[in-house]
């Protein structure tokens, strides 16, 4: 392996930082769901790297397993935005606060 | 004959009963009416039937009840001769008062409820009278309070009314719980219900326990049949329809506690203690019932206060051991009371509505078929001599001189003067109501004419009653005492009877005699303390409510307020409270920003790497 597991590791922690930074901080729900899949490709980047790592197939089975599913999940997730936007004509989170207590 | 038309006793009403209160809303009037007097008058029939099954004792088991641990309760009746004469009675006169009230009540509303109600009665009288065990005399017992209360409040939309009836089914409940403790006594020390068995095995019955035993059931009988100390729902009562009063206050469910005590006296005969104490008890209520009744200005009430008066005197037969004389005055009462009560009725109607005496007057000219009928009944009450309630009353009186004791000697001299004032406060009736010109306003009701002709058949049986009873010293037989199976009464010297014959008449002529001069020509009575002391009757109501329902009422303040209030609803909404408290801060938790849930997580998810890093760390 050329690189590093130790750097694949902290990049796949930083990538994974910066999107749930972007989930937590962001209020446009678009912005929030680029956090989401960045959240998911650091995940599937460390799952390449341990796969590489330990000579074992499996990892990169899953991460094709992933980008399958990752993709069919922002095509759910932005129908919802576009219903979201249709129903209030924003996509701001804080104007979908129905579930406050 | 197959002896299980006996039942038929009971089930003619009970379904007659059932039917009317389940149906009778839907019915036309006449049939609701029609069938509660046919349920009746068929219970009559099959009593006439079955007479001749009374003379041995008929004991007729339907099916078993209650069976568990000894306990042996069935529904099972016997038909002896003191049950037989009581049921003929009791059907005989509701008969008659199931067609009057079919008069009286034609322009009722509720008619449906009101026949239910009067049937379901007969049906738990005859219950009690026929039951072979106790329990089911409790239940038929329980079941007469359950219809007199629905009967007083009948008109329930006035308070009175339904405070009256409240207040005769509480006070007759402290009666019952005293006989319910008789019972369970009862049963506890014989292993049976059954009241043949109970009378046959009461000689095993340890002394000392006997005059509790009895004194409890006394005071069963009190409550139910408005004796000292109980007495007091009597009078409030008259607040129901007249029929009922005629049927359920004067003639049948009072004197259930005298056929109580008359049933057990095998068993009650055994405490001398017990039988002077029921002899006091009903001679001290004669005499306070009687006082009463001078004062009153109520019809009903008046004649409430002499139905108590009477029962006293009941009382005193059974006390002094005389169960004969208590039967014999309990049927000729329970024929010239209902007679007096119809009338009263019929008078309240000629009256235009009117209740109070001192507002009638005159109406004699009204109706005279009705002033003869109701002077019978008068002069039966009064004890006028060779009238039915005469010899029914000289009959106890001569009991009480006979076993004279010191005593009882007393209790005798309280009767005789009772038999005074009875005869002093029916002749006031009497002069107030028919006597005089008329004093009241408003105009007369129409009479319907069943009120009148149910009459005659009662005003028949009350004035020659004695004859059932009519002791060898006039050439009679005792007939009814030699049906009970009663000893005949101890032979006294010649010249005793006559005189305490001569001086009941003397008493009877002493009531009469001021009665007439006073009140012949009444005009207005004066008011006086005296006489408002007697009206409200000694004041018992008051004096209750300051011994026993004001510190009754203040304890169930004090238990609501400390109990209930303070202490199980303190902890409840305390509790309640505390949570609710505590959820306002929880529930700003819940923003419904979905970023703020989630930093949750990666705080979360921080600690626990955290953790994981410091253990490896460490």
């Amino acid at each position: 392996m050329i690189v590093p597991f130790e750097h694949l590791l902290v990049l796949a922690s930083l990538l994974f930082f910066l999107g749930l930074m972007a989930v937590l901080v962001r209020r446009n729900l678009i912005m929030i769901l680029i956090g989401v899949e960045i959240m998911l490709n650091a995940a599937g980047l460390v799952l390449v790297g341990a796969s590489a790592l330990w000579q074992q197939v499996d990892g990169q089975v899953l991460v094709i397993f992933l980008m399958a599913l990752t993709s069919a999940e922002v095509s759910i997730s932005l129908a919802m935005v576009v219903y979201l936007n249709h129903r209030k004509q924003t996509v701001d989170v804080r104007a979908f606060n129905e579930l406050r207590g | 004959m197959d002896s299980r038309l006996l039942f038929l006793l009971i089930l003619l009403p009970l379904t007659g009963g059932v039917f009317n209160a389940c149906f009778g809303c839907r019915l036309p009037r006449a049939l609701v009416a029609l069938l509660a007097i046919g349920a009746i008058v068929g219970s009559f029939g099959v009593t006439l039937l079955c007479w001749p099954l009374a003379a041995e004792g008929t004991q007729v088991t339907l099916f078993t009840w209650l069976a568990s641990a000894g306990l042996k309760a069935d529904i099972g009746l016997f038909f002896d001769p003191l049950a037989a004469t009581m049921t003929l009675m009791v059907t005989g006169v509701a008969s008659l008062i199931h067609i009057y009230a079919a008069g009286y009540m034609e322009h009722e509303e509720d008619q449906a409820r009101f026949f239910a109600l009067l049937n379901l009665f007969v049906c738990a009288m005859l219950c009690i009278i026929l039951a072979d065990n106790l329990l089911l005399l409790f239940l038929g017992w329980e079941g007469v309070g359950v219809c007199s209360y629905g009967l007083i409040g009948f008109w329930y939309a006035k308070s009175e009314n339904a405070l009256a009836g409240r207040k005769a089914f509480i006070v007759t409940r402290i009666g019952d719980l005293f006989f319910t403790i008789a019972l369970l006594w009862l049963f506890s020390l014989l292993g049976t219900v059954n009241i043949a068995e109970i009378n046959q095995r009461a000689t095993e019955l340890d002394p000392v326990l006997l005059t509790p035993l009895v004194l409890l059931l006394l005071g069963g009988a009190c409550g139910k049949s408005a004796q000292f100390p109980l007495m007091t729902w009597l009078p409030d009562a008259m607040a129901g329809p007249t029929p009922v009063s005629a049927l359920i206050h004067a003639a049948t469910m009072v004197t259930a506690g005298v056929y109580l005590l008359c049933r057990l006296f095998p068993l009650v005969s055994l405490s001398a203690t017990g039988m002077a104490v029921i002899a006091a008890v009903g001679a001290l209520t004669a005499l306070y019932a009687a006082s009463c009744a001078v004062a009153q200005r109520e019809i009903k009430r008046v004649l409430a206060y002499s139905t108590m008066s009477q029962i006293g005197y009941m009382f005193l037969a059974v006390g002094v051991g005389s169960v004969a004389a208590a039967i014999d005055h309990l049927l000729v009462h329970a024929f010239f009371k209902a007679l007096l009560f119809m009338g009263a009725g019929a008078l309240i109607h000629l009256a235009g509505g009117e209740n109070d005496i001192y507002k009638m007057g005159g109406l004699k000219q009204k109706s005279p078929l009705l002033f003869w009928l109701f002077l019978i009944g008068i002069l039966c009450l009064a004890g006028a001599p060779l009238s039915g309630g005469f010899f029914s009353m000289a009959a106890i009186v001569f009991a009480a001189f006979t076993r004279g004791d010191g005593f009882l000697a007393c209790l005798w001299g309280i009767g005789v003067f009772t038999a005074g004032l009875t005869s002093f406060y029916s002749f006031r009736l009497l002069y107030l109501v028919f006597f005089g010109s008329y004093r009241g306003k408003k105009t007369a009701h129409r009479l319907s004419p069943l009120l009148i002709w149910t009459l005659p058949p009662l005003a028949l049986f009350g004035l020659f009653g004695g004859l059932f009873n009519l002791p060898h010293f006039y050439g009679g037989h005792e007939l009814l005492g030699a049906w009970l199976g009663s000893t005949p009464a101890k032979e006294l010297p010649l010249v005793t009877e006559l005189g305490l014959l001569v001086l009941m008449s003397l008493f009877f002529v002493a009531g009469w005699l001021p009665a007439h001069l006073l009140y012949r020509n009444f005009e207005v009575e004066a008011e006086s303390s005296w006489r408002r002391f007697l009206l409200q009757g000694w004041r018992f109501d008051a004096l209750y409510e300051w011994l026993v329902l004001r510190p009754y009422r203040f304890t169930a303040r004090f238990c609501f307020i400390a109990g209930d209030k303070g202490l199980i609803d303190g902890v409840v909404e305390g509790l309640g409270r505390t949570l609710l408290h505590w959820g306002g801060y929880m529930r700003q938790l819940a923003t419904g920003q979905l970023s703020f849930y989630l930093q949750g997580f990666a705080w979360g998810l921080l600690l626990m790497v955290g953790w994981l890093l410091l253990k490896a760390v460490v």
